[in-house]
């Protein structure tokens, strides 16, 4: 059962997320592609995550195929103008990778290049629509296809960022483009978040694409005060820090945080399944998945 | 299907023309440059974010904001900035054009830069400014979705 059939259906969804080395060492992707497996429905590869030149996420792509995990290839703007990211895709495809998720990227000041050009050429609801067509069959310049690829086109939606109703308007522009999935930010403030899906629920939009809700397990309240401080569009509760300040074993209660959230979202309506990032601790992903008994 | 949010179906321009269109550039930016701090992408599309340049964003994003605006509502690359679609959607609310907000801009043409937005309205290439909104008040209750689909 492919991801493309999991979305189309009823079943919970678990995506999770892999950063691939600043190396060329594959061996790092088949290791970590090992926590995933039989346990994710698929797995996003990030592409040069905060601005810096990572494993190229196509070519990590082709060893979670070979490993017998689906991965969702992440696509940025910032990196590719419309002509590499069409051949992107098109590679991609060859490849036999079915998901793509099409993000704008992260500020190229944000890396440790940051006298690089950003190219931001498409941004990306122009790249959802790009894939679209290439899914009709059609290059940009209007060129028919002899074969279409076929992809699953995913967004992302930040529910926590200002202005709130602005994040909503983009999101329709965003289904109408063509997504089919949305991947929100992750989840560090559970009143808002509800708040949000709510308002979806309430416009119907649930039922035109499957959201999955994003949850982070961290490791210390360190990590948290990093990501308040350096990483702007994410909103932390207090609430959180204060407890893994507090705790004796941070690394347990940050699983206990990450399976609480999970447990709540996942009776929320309006949400079709979860995507966890461990950033830096994939090794986690089996017992959180376990702990909140998403899978048996 | 989304084909028209992509392709470019534009007549060439010829050296005449663009010979015009700079002449017209001064005219217009004597107007757009210290009203809109214009950034001559001549691909206009003032009127439908509010009459703010969307394009005076670090990433020149035409489809409103990244995830990176912060909780002040500042830019996330400059923090001394203000996040341009936060402006935007600010001065669209004040205007009563949250409507317009739901168009999806197509690609940018970079044939155009640096050429005079309002030639190539006349010339058909880009789409004429919409300068009279009606209803919009229905419209901020975001409920259109259904409407539009």
């Amino acid at each position: 059962m492919t991801f493309k059939d999991k979305i189309n259906s009823d079943q919970f969804i678990v995506c999770g997320e892999i950063g691939p080395p600043q190396s060329c060492d594959g061996d790092v992707i088949r290791k970590k592609s090992q926590y995933f497996k039989d346990i994710a429905d698929a797995v996003n590869i990030t592409d040069n995550q905060t601005a810096m030149p990572r494993l190229s996420s196509i070519a990590s792509a082709k060893i979670l195929l070979e490993e017998g995990v689906e991965p969702i290839i992440q696509m940025t703007c910032r990196d590719r103008n419309r002509l590499a990211i069409q051949s992107d895709l098109l590679g991609a495809a060859a490849l036999g990778v079915r998901n793509v998720l099409c993000l704008t990227g992260d500020y190229q000041t944000f890396g440790d290049n940051p006298e690089a050009k950003g190219v931001f050429d498409l941004d990306s609801t122009q790249l959802i629509a790009t894939v679209a067509k290439l899914n009709s069959g059609y290059l940009l310049s209007g060129r028919e296809m002899k074969k279409a690829p076929e992809f699953l086109i995913g967004a992302a939606a930040n529910p926590f960022a200002v202005p709130f109703e602005m994040r909503l308007i983009r999101l329709c522009k965003k289904i109408r483009a063509g997504a089919h999935f949305i991947q929100t930010q992750p989840i560090f403030d559970l009143e808002l978040f509800i708040k949000w899906i709510e308002r979806i629920v309430e416009m119907g939009l649930h039922e035109k694409i499957a959201i999955l809700a994003g949850v982070m397990p961290v490791k210390s309240a360190n990590t948290l005060l990093r990501m308040r401080a350096d990483v702007p569009g994410v909103k932390i509760n207090d609430e959180y820090i204060q407890r893994m300040e507090k705790a004796t074993d941070p690394q347990s209660e940050g699983v206990k945080i990450a399976v609480e959230i999970i447990r709540t979202v996942k009776n929320l309506k309006g949400i079709r399944g979860v995507h966890i990032m461990p950033f830096l601790w994939e090794s986690i992903m089996p017992t959180i998945v376990k702990e909140a008994g998403l899978r048996n | 299907m989304h084909s028209d949010l992509v392709t470019y179906d534009t007549p060439p321009i010829s050296e005449r023309e663009r010979r015009f269109s700079r002449f017209l550039l001064f005219f217009e930016d004597l107007i757009k440059v210290p009203i809109f701090r214009c950034q001559h992408c001549g691909e206009c599309i003032l009127s439908s974010t509010g009459f703010v340049c969307s394009q005076r964003c670090p990433k020149r994003l035409r489809n409103g904001p990244c995830g990176g605006t912060r909780a002040d509502g500042h830019c996330e690359v400059f923090p001394e900035r203000w996040c341009i679609w936060y402006k935007i959607y600010m001065r669209s609310k004040f205007l009563g054009r949250i409507k317009l907000l739901y168009k999806i801009n197509r690609i940018h043409n970079w044939n155009l830069e640096r050429t005079s937005a309002w030639l190539n309205v006349f010339k058909k290439r880009i789409d004429a400014p919409v300068l009279f909104v009606r209803n919009d008040k229905e419209y901020e209750k975001l409920d259109d979705f259904q409407r539009q689909n």
